[in-house]
This record gives C-alpha cells, structure tokens and sequence, in this order.
C-alpha cells in the first residue's frame, strides 16, 4: 500500500472519464454501454459541484408538475438539497412573474398559446454589449432581456376585430437576435464540433455568433431528442429511491395517463421553441426590432440611424420574404453608475424628437453584481429555449466544475427596469402596432378579398389561368406573371402580396388570440395558396385552419371535425411531408392537433389517438418520441370516457394496449422508471375493466405482461442496486480526505465498469495481499482499493 | 397476407383461437406471423373489442366488417346473438407491403374537396382493379369473403352450442370445428 502504486492507476481513469461523458449522447440508445454514461450522470446532483446542472435539469423537468425538485430532495444529499430546491427558490424568489406557473400548466392550449407570441428581435449597438459583458452577461442585451420578455407582469389589453377587448392573463413576447431561426440548427461542421470534443476542454468559452444564432434555432427533432433523453438519464438516476413518501405521494397518486408526463411537455415546448424563420409563417418574423444604443456612445442619433439602416439595407437586413415594415424601437441605455442622468435624459428627448414614441430610456447600473450582494437575483431561466441551447448548456455545465450556479446575477433595480421596458414596450407599441396593422389589413386585403368582387376576382383570376398563364405558374416564369404573385422558381410570395400579408394578418391574429379571425383567413388563404400551387404555404394554412378552429373555445361538431379538420390536417401532413420534405412541421401539426383533439369532449380524443399514432406510422420521431406519443395515444384514449354503468364506448383496452406498448418502448431504451408508470397503467386498465371478469383471459398476453413486468422489475433493481453502491462510496468519499486529490468519478467509474456487486469485495478483500482488509472509514484507504479491482 | 382468428366469450375471454394464412394466389394457408410480434395478435384483438363494443349499436347486421385497424392490421368483427365476437385479424405479409404502406402515408390527394369517406371508397375501389382481394382487406370483395367465411363459421358455431356437453363461455376443443374453421378459411381466404 505503498502510495505510488496507488495514485497511479487513479490517475488513469480520471483522464479517460471526460470521454465517457461525452460519448454520452451517440451512444445513449445502446444497451451496451449506457450503464456507464448513466450513472456518470446519475453521479452528477450527489457532487457539490454539479449542483448547478441538476438545478437546470430541476428547473426544465419541473415545468407543469414540480415533481422533480421534490423527488430530489428525496435523496438526502446535502449539496443536492442546495443545488435543486433552493437555488430555484432564490433565484425565482421575487421574480416569479418572469417563469410561467399558470393555474392549469399542463393545458396544451396554455402551451400553444405561449408558443406562438410576437418575436422581438434585439440589435444593440457595440457600446450597449460591452456594457452587458462588463455586467457579466457574455451574451449582451439579448441575454439580458430574454428571460423577462417570457411572461409580462399583469394583464395585457387587446383589442381584436370586432373592437371588443379581452385581457391576456399570460401574455409574453419572445426576444431574439435578428437573424436567428435563419440558419438550420445542425449543420454539419457544427455536428463535428459538438460531437467530436474529445478532450473536453475545448469548449469554446464563447462560441462564434453564428454558432450561437444557430443554437437559438429550435425545429431540430434529434435535437429535441437528445435533450429529453438526457432529462430522462437523470430523472431515472433520481428516481430509483421513489418510495411514495410524503414529498411525492401526491405526484403518484395523480399519475394517471391523463396528465401529460413532465418530460412530454418538455417535449412539446421544445417543439415549439425557436421556431425556424421561413417564408410561409410569419410566426418567427420579428414584430419589431429593438435598437439599443447607450449613454456612452460618441454620436448616439448617428448610431441610431446606422442601426437603422443597417436592418433596412445593411448586414442585418432580413431576407427579402420577411416582411421589413417591423417596428423599430429605440432603447438607451443609461449606466447609472459613471454617466450623467441629466445628459442622457437630454439625449433621450433628442431621440423622442427625431424616432417618435417608440423610445425607451434603459436605466442599468454597470457594476458586476455578485450573489453575495444585498438585492442580487439571478438572472431567471427561460422556458423556451431550442433545444440546441439546452443541450450546450448542459454540456458547458458538465465540463466545468464549477462550484455554484453560473447563472449571472443582476440587481433587483436593473430587473425592475428591464420588466418595465419589457412591459412599456409591449403594451404601448408593440400589441397597439399589432392592433392597427391587423385592422388596417383587414380592411383593405382581406375585406375585399372575402367580399363578392373578391370572390369574383379570385375566379377570374383562377380562369385566366387556363389560358397561357397556367403553364407559367408553374414554369419558372411564373411569379412574374400577371396571374399569380407566386415565386415559384424561389418558392415564395413577396411581403407585399396580398397572399403574403393575410398570411401575416392571420397570424398576428392568431397570436393576439383572435382565434375566429385567424380561423377565417387561414380558410381563404388555403384555396389561393392551392390554386398558386404554393405547397408549403398551403401546408401552412391548412395546418393553422385547424388548429385556430380548435384552439378557440367554439364548439366542434362532429361532422365538421371529420370534414374540416380532419381534412386540413390530413393535406397540412401530406404537404409537408410528401411534398416539401419537413417532417419537423408535420410533427408539429400533428402534435398540436392531437393535443388539442384530446381536450375536447369524448369522440375527438379518438381522432386524437389516431393522429398521434399517424406520428409513429410516419416515423416523424425518434425514439424518445416514439415512447412519448405511444404514451399519449394511450392518454387520449384513456380520456374516453364511456356511458351508463357498463361504460360502453370507452377506450381502456386500447388504453391498456398502448400502454403495454408505451413500456415496451422504455423498456427499449432502459428507462425503467417510465417503463414502471406505464406499466402499472396498464395493470390498472386491465384489471378495472368489466364486471369483475379475470382481467386477462389471453394466454400470450397474460405471459407477456408477466415477462414485461419481471424485464422492469429487473432493471429497476439493478439501479437501485448501482445507485445504492454508489451512495455508500459516496458517504466513505464525504468523509475520507480528500488530500489526495482523488477525482470522486475515476473512483465511482471503477466500481460500476467492473460491476462488482459490494459483498465480493468484502470476501476478497481480506483476501488478497494487494488489497488490504476494509480500513476504518474516514480514512482515504477504501477508495484506493476500490479502485485496485 | 396472414390471418388470426379467435372467438371472444362475453367476459372478453378467449375461446377458439386459429392463425392461418392465406389460400388465394397460391398461398399455402401457413400464417406467417413474425415470431417476436406473434403476442401482438392477442393484444391487438383484445383491444379492438372497445371498437365492438361501440360499433355494436350503431348497424342491426351481425357481420360488421372491419371495425378496427392498427398500424396494418385490419380486424373484421361478426357478432352473433349470444355476444359471443368473431374476430379476425389481417395482418399483411412483410414480403408485400406497398399497397398498405402507400394506405398509411399517402391517404388521399389533397386536391379533392370531397369528404374524407369518400375518396377512401375511391380510393379502395380504385385499387382494387390492380391489387388482390386477399391483399385489400377493405376492398367490399375482401368484405364479402370475409363475411361467407364467417356465416361458415357461425352456422359451425351453432351446431357446437347444440352440443350438450359444451358450456357457455367454455373454450372450444373439439377438433371437428378446428377441422371446419381450417375448411372454410381455405375455401374463403
């Protein structure tokens, strides 16, 4: 037990471990070798230094239920308790509006409510980012304003096209840079650059601008993918100690199928999340443009009217099938701690003279505000990042030990500054603006377009067509031509034809929850986009049809649902699918129409079902996906309820069979908690169903459940098992001193690779000259053999 | 195209089960289901008796076609006077199946604006001129001989019920209805 022998082979794995941690996400799916990267990660929340990664796995899993932050402080750990349940709980203490905890969090309505609200796109001059970066905010202003942009303090006011006001209790905006969402998420360079760091610490502490744009450009199914797998690594690693104690009895009590899991809504938000910008939606568009500027730039208006240019003609000007007409709102920013108040308020009138209303003055104090500072608050998380995001965040998190929350803190003056900017500039431009356009468009191209001449005009057009025009619309020379304002030959309208700007009307429409207006557009649009052979927009339309028609709270009858909606959906996934190629928006037809299918009353749910297993025939996910929507098929044909006291037309043998299958599909990725939920479903289905009957009368079927059982059981055991060897180690680690600079992973690696269960470590210990006999704990000695095995 | 029939008792238990394939075009009456999804079967039959259950009221007749679908698999559903369930599930060869891959992602042209029912029948009247009864089991001549194979099956079903020494919602073991049930799948399907 000389100490050289000893330190040597610790060294060893300690380099190897970075790869293990790495390799993570390629091979997640294979049985193999997910035992180590699991429980590497299952190791993180029990270290002090990763307390901030499982905050960020709390604060995203715990989104409808604030499940996951109990259950983890189920598992005592001292620095685990820190990590998940109090940082939340400061950080968000005071700012609680910023985070979204309706009263029905899991109303998929809520979610696609949220989902699509106006985008704000952020240019900021030179000066305002190096003021931000000073603050500590690597990202400048966007970060710095992106959290509270998600949920406005208070009600919102809108005015939709009957001049009747509503109030929007949740009303929010989402910030971004002005390019984001151009750039598709995963381009090959960047794949290699994230999959291949082998080493670890050539992570760039701060990535190149277009890395970063492409990471905020959400649609990227693998991504969202590997995103919830990781949630669901660690949410197994948590939750083999379940026992249904007072924290979380609650949570297992309510169960049921029927409220979505916390990791399909996570899904669901990132689906929804960082829409990519593209010609036939203008959801992703900017709304308007805010243009920061700050005390100590030299020639402020000058530097306003260069931002300015910039985004008209310059190296922000947006593609050309963007709509440019978007608000521009002017910020400046005022360092309160070396400038002079009177002289930017000075500067601030100049800029209300020459920009008009549509200016704010930004009050920041410049200082670095630390957590131990008096009214320090972190800045909050956002709900609705990209995917793409998440993960790096989480892999940034991985790699650095940090000992604390790398969140960076702001003083609760410059917060309360940014949420009044954040809700003057919504309420008094942007949802005014809003209002106007949509009136304005109304009046004038949709009107017209749904009146009489509309009509007559759109026939005439439609008969012209089959002169000599209807070979051009579909030649390259189309768009040109007199008939249609289609570009065919680059595949989209202008921002100023009428087809482009009530696609734009609808959608503001939408956004502001003017679901009949929307509804009705949308309806007119689907017939020019399909005479213009426009497929993509006419996807688009169809798909916003029937979502509009069942978002809003008007009734459904059955034949319009199998007529219109259905009918809508069906030409929405067709088009993407067979005839543009994105699945993504297909799956996000899909997804929404079911959820929202299911909140309506008992026949939909089973359109519902069938939409979502249309998702798995069409193989629109991946596997995690493939395991979720099995779920929720059996969610929405549970929901079914059925009449009188034999419960004729309820769905729980269908229920029951999609759960058998939803746990066969855990079961295939080696998710045992998720396999045991659905599992323990489907007993219920199967047993509650009938008059007292034997439950399953069917061999095969009894056999297989039996074996499904046994296969969960098993694999739940075994974690348990690694989990509970690896909180003994961890407890001797605690204790043992740490002089020798053990690295606590290399230690825990070597006990799970060898898969040596405790008790034969104990009989060959005494055993063997090399290893001596278990030394009293608190004494560094039992690590140092572990790690001989 | 391979078949599983079973007949299901009033407490959903099961009380004939027969898999066999088709007869038609040369087959050799072997199902050919594959061996790790062969469980499905039952659970796939199990599950559509909610569709049964349903569709029970909605039509006076006995054989109520196909009921029922899942992913390929097609269940067709006869229903006698004592609720005793006819179940018999099509499940399509693995070696052919364009006509049902093509059923599933491409349902219909966009372009028509006739409701979806009918540019199904459109649809499924329009393939059947290419493609076989047994391959098509929505096609009405896969439905007609799915029902004649059934009304076999029944008129074999009732003289068991006369048996004396056959018990309500027992299974069936005699080996002259198997025999039957065989015949009338080789002379149908």
């Amino acid at each position: 037990m000389t100490s050289e022998q000893d330190t040597d082979p610790l060294r060893s794995p300690r380099q190897f471990e970075p790869e293990e941690s790495i390799v993570l996400p390629k091979t997640r799916n294979s049985a193999l070798r997910n035992a180590s990267p699991a429980s590497s990660i299952a190791s993180l929340p029990y270290r002090r230094s990763n307390a901030s990664l499982s905050a960020l796995f709390a604060s995203t899993s715990t989104l409808p239920t604030s499940n996951a932050s109990t259950s983890g402080t189920a598992t005592p750990t001292a620095g685990l308790v820190g990590g998940s349940i109090f940082s939340p709980g400061t950080t968000d203490g005071i700012t609680q509006p910023a985070k979204p905890l309706p009263s029905t969090p899991d109303d998929p309505r809520h979610i696609i409510a949220q989902a699509f609200v106006p985008h704000v796109a952020v240019l900021a001059s030179t000066e305002v980012d190096g003021l931000v970066i000073q603050k500590g905010f690597p990202g400048g202003l966007l970060q710095l304003l992106r959290p509270y942009g998600e949920k406005l303090n208070g009600k919102v006011t809108v005015r939709d096209s009957n001049a009747s006001s509503r109030q929007l209790e949740d009303f929010g905006i989402r910030f971004k840079g002005l390019r984001d969402g151009l750039e598709s998420p995963r381009v090959p360079d960047h794949v290699n650059t994230t999959r291949q760091r082998p080493n670890g610490n050539s992570f760039p502490e701060s990535p190149s601008e277009t890395s970063h744009i492409r990471m905020r450009t959400g649609g990227d199914v693998t991504q969202i993918e590997e995103l919830v797998d990781r949630h669901l690594i660690f949410a197994e690693s948590q939750f083999v100690h379940e026992e249904p104690d007072y924290l979380n009895f609650k949570n297992q009590g309510a169960g049921s199928l029927s409220s979505p899991s916390r990791f399909y809504a996570l899904y669901l938000r990132r689906l929804l999340s960082g829409l990519p910008m593209t010609p036939h939606e203008t959801f992703s568009h900017p709304v308007a443009c805010v243009i920061a500027i700050s005390s100590r730039t030299p020639s402020p208006i000058e530097e306003l009217r260069r931002l300015y240019t910039s985004t008209n003609s310059g190296e922000h000007r947006l593609p050309q099938w963007v709509n440019n007409e978007y608000l521009r709102y002017y910020v400046l920013v005022h360092d309160e701690e070396h400038d002079d108040m009177s002289r930017s308020q000075a500067l601030f009138e100049q800029m209300k003279r020459h920009f008009g209303l549509h200016c704010h003055l930004l009050r920041l104090r410049s200082s670095r505000c630390l957590p131990s500072d008096d009214d320090s608050r972190r800045l909050p998380s956002c709900d609705w990042v990209p995917a793409a995001e998440e993960l790096a965040e989480i892999q940034r998190r991985e790699e650095h030990e940090d000992d604390d929350d790398p969140t960076p803190c702001l003083f609760e003056s410059d917060a309360q500054s940014i949420r009044s900017l954040v809700r003057e500039m919504v309420t008094q431009s942007i949802i005014p603006m809003m209002e106007r356009q949509s009136a304005a468009w109304n009046d004038q191209v949709a009107s017209r377009r749904r009146g009489l001449s509309g009509r007559f005009m759109s026939l005439s057009k439609r008969l012209t067509n089959f002169g000599p025009g209807s070979r051009n619309s579909s030649g390259p020379l189309g768009g040109t031509g007199v008939s249609s304002n289609y570009d065919s030959l680059q595949g989209f309208y202008r921002p100023d034809a009428p087809e482009a700007i009530m696609r734009k009307l609808a959608d503001y429409a939408f956004i502001l929850r003017d679901y009949r207006l929307a509804y009705s557009t949308y309806d007119l649009l689907r017939s020019d986009y399909s005479n213009d052979k426009a497929w993509r927009y006419y996807a688009g339309a169809n798909e916003m049809t029937a979502i509009s028609v069942l978002i809003s709270n008007q009734a459904v009858t059955t034949k319009m649902r199998a007529e219109g909606i259905d009918q809508a959906l069906e030409t929405a996934c067709y088009s993407y699918i067979t005839r543009c190629g994105v699945p993504y928006n297909a799956l996000r037809t899909l997804a929404l129409g079911l959820e929202l299918l299911k909140l309506r009353e008992a026949s939909a749910a089973d359109d519902g079902a069938r939409w979502a297993s249309r998702i798995l025939e069409n193989r629109l996910v991946g596997p995690v996906g493939t395991a979720l929507f099995t779920e929720r098929v059996a969610a929405c044909y549970e929901s079914r309820i059925g009449f009188g006291s034999y419960n004729w037309g309820s769905r729980q043998r269908k229920a029951a069979l999609w759960a058998v299958l939803a746990t066969e599909n855990w079961m295939k990725l080696e998710k045992g908690a998720q396999a045991n939920k659905c599992l323990d479903e489907a007993g219920r289905l199967y047993k509650t169903h009938g008059d007292g009957a034997s439950p399953l009368a069917f061999g095969e079927m009894r056999l297989f459940i039996d074996e499904l059982r046994q296969a969960v059981k098993a694999s739940r055991l075994a974690a348990a098992e690694v989990q509970d060897d690896d909180h003994a180690e961890e407890e001797a680690l605690v204790e043992a001193t740490e002089e020798l600079d053990l690295s606590p992973r290399a230690h825990r690696k070597s006990l799970i690779g060898a898969a040596v269960p405790p008790l034969t470590s104990f009989d060959t210990g005494p055993l063997s000259p090399l290893s001596p006999a278990r030394p009293p704990r608190g004494d560094p000695q039992p690590s140092r053999d572990d790690n001989f095995e | 195209m391979s078949y599983y029939f079973a007949i299901v008792g009033t407490k959903d238990n099961p009380l004939f089960e027969h898999e066999f394939g088709t007869s038609k075009q040369g087959g050799d009456g072997i199902a050919r289901f594959r061996e790790e999804a062969r469980h499905m079967n039952q659970f796939i039959v199990h599950s559509s008796l909610d569709i049964v259950e349903e569709v029970q009221w909605g039509s006076g007749q006995m054989y109520l076609k196909h009921i029922d679908r899942f992913y390929n698999n097609y269940i067709s559903c006869f229903l006698t006077g004592g609720n005793i369930k006819f179940l018999l599930l099509h499940n399509p060869d693995p070696s052919a199946p364009n006509t049902h891959a093509s059923l599933s992602s491409q349902p219909n042209p966009p372009s028509a604006s006739t409701s979806r029912l009918s540019t199904a029948s459109l649809g499924a009247s329009s393939r059947t001129n290419n493609s076989s009864v047994a391959s098509n089991p929505t096609s009405p001549a896969a439905e007609e001989a799915v029902r004649q194979f059934m009304v076999e099956i029944y008129d074999a079903w009732v003289k068991n019920l006369m048996n004396p020494f056959y018990g309500l919602n027992a299974p069936v073991k005699s080996p002259v209805f198997r025999a039957r049930v065989a015949a009338a799948a080789k002379k149908y399907l």
